[in-house]
């Protein structure tokens, strides 16, 4: 298993170096320059010239990709080309906050959904399965902000219980969990409607297994039947689209940011890509593409915990 | 399933909700005052650097000038850092006599000194080189010099008048005075810890999330009444207006959009703030561009446009219709009133009023019988989005069909200055007629081929405007203007120069639009908020909460 590990890991390698190279190009090809939006309107054109120069935009594309890369090797982000400052210090300070609250997302969804999923799935067709399902389409039909945006309404302006602005600080646990409380429900909302919805399905297959017949006829209680033959075998196909959506999770971690004013990882790509700030932007995209990688690294060895009858090679 | 429970987890998460809650929200308690701005992060925080509203609002808690413009009133200068200044006859020489006792605010470690001409000449040196300032070009030709500790003088090459070298030296970019020793000693790292003389000290930032200050004690005008400001950078629109409900937020940045001002209005306790001097709206035609190298073209969309659509659209509360490239109330700028009169007077058409029985005349005179179609790029933003489509609507009626595409703010910035666009609309601000006519009118200026190139989108002073075969240029009335005196003669010739453009159709100025802010009923500016020239209201010594 180290061994599967490790490559892994390895093969993650090319991956990331993909996507700096895309991001890269990308970004440079996309029309806009930092420099002119560094100096805004009123600067003269030397004055532009001289900041593209310092900030080695004067180069070729090429020379630029390579000293990038070099910078990356060796663990240097660089600093930003809008305000100079370090890109690992912003991110060392932003990515806890996409971090937690990407976290609380999944728990949420994981301790809501998958029970909520095996109820509906055991109540096929009743009242309470209707609902269910309903409740989850609706989750999934729900953008992301606009969720975040009723939630505040609800819980911070009409029953003023949580903030509306920042991240809190995130040294202080009470108040980094008083601001995490509603971005985290908003993307734990999202995350159950998802998990619910694949846990039904996942059970709802899983029940019309030979052993599951097999199970009742022994005379197994039902609550051992669920426990232990029906769950155990629906986890798998559970656990591997977890994976997936925690990916998309990521992604709706942006939004969220955006909507509760949370200096995370998805608030400093949005403002990056706004003032052309590549280095910034390039970061933030290794540290989501790396996310990913891990999620899915994670993924695949959760699946030899859950059934051993998955051997890595 | 009685395992499961569903009902008990649902109280278990109210239960974790109700202990989060418990924390009371804190907005105005600690005397500190919250703002939220439209901004994702901060650009630069160096004085001679932030050109964003956002930045500027933020850079002027921090820093002041030799002199000031009145408070909530742009109109009219006071002295500031120096208490009295003097021009020489020729005027040539300005000498300004520092006040006593401002103090530096302290910084890392170190105390704080007093503030003299030594740090005032450092300043300005600064501001004069492109290295360090993005305004070098404002500084050209100065020189200056520490007469004593308490004087400093400025010499011009030319003579400038009060109108024009005022804003040189007065609380606005370039002009904002940065301390020498902690611009030495932090370097690059000014940008994001500023070091000032204002009326708030800089405490910490909080990348992508806040900037918090602290009120300055050895105020050289008074103790701030505030403990402090936190300005946070919110770019959702409401979030913001969550924020300003909840009373986490004090004061929020609004769009310029009428219904927004009315649904503020409607909210308990929330005051609205509507000021200038705003952004003046202009549809610049690019003459190298066909069809508009067709004066007759551009006159028939003169001719098609109605201003007041176009403000109706945006909101008659926010804005007001302009009839020369300098708005209201700039000096220099042309009333609709004088518009017509003058024209009467020459027997030309300076004002444009909707006929579209000219347009359509123009438009067969020109070749188009049928109109024509073009292309162009625009902002996503709404500022942007409301006049340019009811243009576009109105356009569409006179069998002219523009296609807008539709790109971020960035590109559409570079688009436009790579001289991408055949009509370009341009929302702004500046602080000086000179400044506005040399950057939009000059042929120095013109994009991608002048010697500066700037924005001057139109071409002007590099291709035919009027018709004849030859080149039309408007440099000659700008620069003799810049150089005179006479408050009075200047504006004379900048409004000589604006009913040229008129004439030639080269610009159509639309509207002027008023900038918005919502605020508590508690937090009281301290002064008449008329208008300011950092496009955000002024927190100063004077601003309290009053709760």
């Amino acid at each position: 298993m180290i061994a599967y590990t490790i490559r892994r890991v390895l093969i993650a390698v090319p991956t990331l170096i993909i996507v700096l190279t895309i991001t890269f190009v990308l970004v440079r090809i996309a029309p806009g320059d930092p420099a002119e939006v560094r100096l805004g309107d009123y600067a003269s054109k030397e004055s532009v010239e001289t900041l593209r120069k310092e900030m080695g935009l004067d180069k070729s594309m090429w020379a630029q990709y390579l000293e990038t890369l070099k910078g990356l090797l060796q663990g240097d982000f660089g600093r930003s080309m809008v305000n100079g400052r370090p890109i690992s210090e912003e991110i060392k300070r932003s990515l806890p906050y996409t971090l937690e609250l990407t976290l609380v997302g999944i728990i949420f969804g994981v301790v809501f959904g998958i029970p909520t999923g095996v109820y509906t799935a055991l109540k096929r067709n009743t009242l309470s399965d209707y609902i269910g399902r309903i409740l989850s389409l609706g989750g999934l039909s729900f953008p992301t902000f606009f969720l975040g945006i009723l939630l505040m309404l609800a819980f911070s302006i009409k029953i003023p219980l949580f903030p509306v602005v920042g991240g809190g600080d995130i040294h202080n646990l009470a108040d980094n969990l008083y601001h995490l409380a509603l971005p985290g429900l908003t993307l734990g909302l999202i995350m159950t409607a998802y998990v619910t919805r694949m846990a039904r399905s996942s059970v709802l297959n899983t029940l019309n297994e030979d052993y599951v017949r097999t199970a009742r006829a022994k005379g197994l209680t039902e609550r051992k039947v669920i426990y232990k033959h029906l769950l155990r075998n629906s986890l798998l196909a559970i656990t591997a689209l977890i994976g997936v959506y925690a990916i998309v999770l990521i992604g709706g971690s942006v939004m969220v940011e955006i909507v509760f004013s949370r200096p995370g990882l998805g608030k400093m790509m949005i403002g990056a890509l706004k003032q052309r700030d590549y280095t910034s932007l390039q970061a933030v995209m290794i540290i989501f593409a790396s996310l990913v990688v891990l999620i899915n690294l994670i993924t695949d060895l959760t699946y030899g915990l859950i059934d051993p009858r998955v051997r890595y090679k | 399933m009685k395992t499961l429970r569903p009902s008990l987890t649902i109280v278990i998460l109210l239960g974790v909700l109700l202990c989060f809650g418990v924390q009371p929200t804190s907005a105005a308690k600690d005397n500190v005052l919250r703002i939220a701005l439209d901004a994702a992060d901060i650009t630069d925080l160096h004085p001679h650097f932030a050109h964003t509203t956002q930045d500027r609002g933020i850079v002027h808690l921090m820093f002041t000038g030799l002199v000031r413009y009145k408070t909530g009133d742009i109109g009219k200068f006071e002295p500031d850092l120096a208490e009295s200044w003097e021009v020489s006859k020729d005027g040539l020489t300005w000498t300004f006599h520092l006040r006593r006792g401002v103090m530096v605010h302290p910084w890392k470690g170190n105390p704080g000194y007093e503030l003299t001409s030594e740090d005032v000449v450092y300043s300005f040196k600064s501001a004069a080189d492109p290295k360090r300032s993005a305004w070098a070009a404002e500084y050209a030709g100065m020189t200056f010099k520490a007469v004593d500790p308490y004087t400093v003088r400025i010499t011009l090459k030319k003579p400038l008048s009060e109108l024009l070298f005022l804003p040189k030296v007065a609380d606005y970019a370039g002009g904002l005075i940065i301390p020498k020793k902690p611009a030495e000693e932090l370097g690059e790292g000014f940008r994001t810890h500023p070091v000032g003389t204002g009326p708030f000290i800089f405490t910490k930032y909080l990348p992508k999330e806040k900037i918090v200050t602290a009120r300055n004690e050895k105020f050289y005008r008074g103790v701030p009444k505030l403990a402090g400001v936190e300005v946070f950078y919110m770019s959702d629109l409401s979030s913001r207006k969550f924020g300003l409900q909840s009373k986490d937020i004090d004061v929020i940045e609004g769009p310029p959009s009428q219904p927004w001002v009315e649904e503020m209005k409607r909210l308990p306790g929330v005051e609205v703030d509507i000021f200038g001097p705003g952004e003046a709206g202009v549809l610049h035609f690019n003459m190298t561009k066909k069809p508009f190298d067709d004066i007759r073209v551009r006159r028939a969309i003169g001719y098609c446009l109605s201003r007041d659509e176009v403000v109706t659209a945006l909101g008659k509360a926010i804005a007001e219709p302009v009839y020369s490239e300098i708005p209201n109330p700039q000096p220099g700028w042309i009333t609709g009133e004088q518009a017509k009169l003058r024209g009467l007077q020459d027997g030309k058409d300076y004002l444009y009023e909707s006929d579209r029985a000219k347009t359509r005349k123009l438009l067969a005179e020109a070749g188009f019988p049928k109109g024509f179609t073009t292309e162009m790029y625009l902002t996503e933003r709404g500022e942007y989005q409301v006049p340019m489509q009811n243009v576009v609507a109105q356009l569409r009626e006179c069998g002219i069909n523009v296609k807008l595409n539709v790109v971020d703010h960035s590109t559409y910035h570079h688009n436009i200055r790579a001289d991408m666009n055949p009509i370009v609309l341009y929302n702004c601000w500046r602080p000086t007629a000179d400044v506005k006519l040399t950057y939009f009118t000059h042929s120095d200026a013109v994009v991608v081929t002048g010697k500066k190139p700037n924005t001057n989108f139109s071409h002007i002073g590099a291709a035919d405007a009027d018709g004849d075969g030859k080149i039309d240029s408007v440099d000659y009335l700008i620069e003799v203007a810049r150089e005179m005196l006479d408050a009075q003669g200047q504006k004379a010739l900048w409004k000589e120069a604006q009913f040229k453009l008129l004439d030639w159709g080269v610009a159509y100025p639309l509207f002027i639009k008023r900038f918005t802010f919502a605020r508590q009923k508690y937090v009281e500016w301290g002064y008449d908020l008329q208008s300011t020239l950092i496009l955000s209201p002024q927190i100063n010594e004077l601003t309290s909460i009053t709760k």
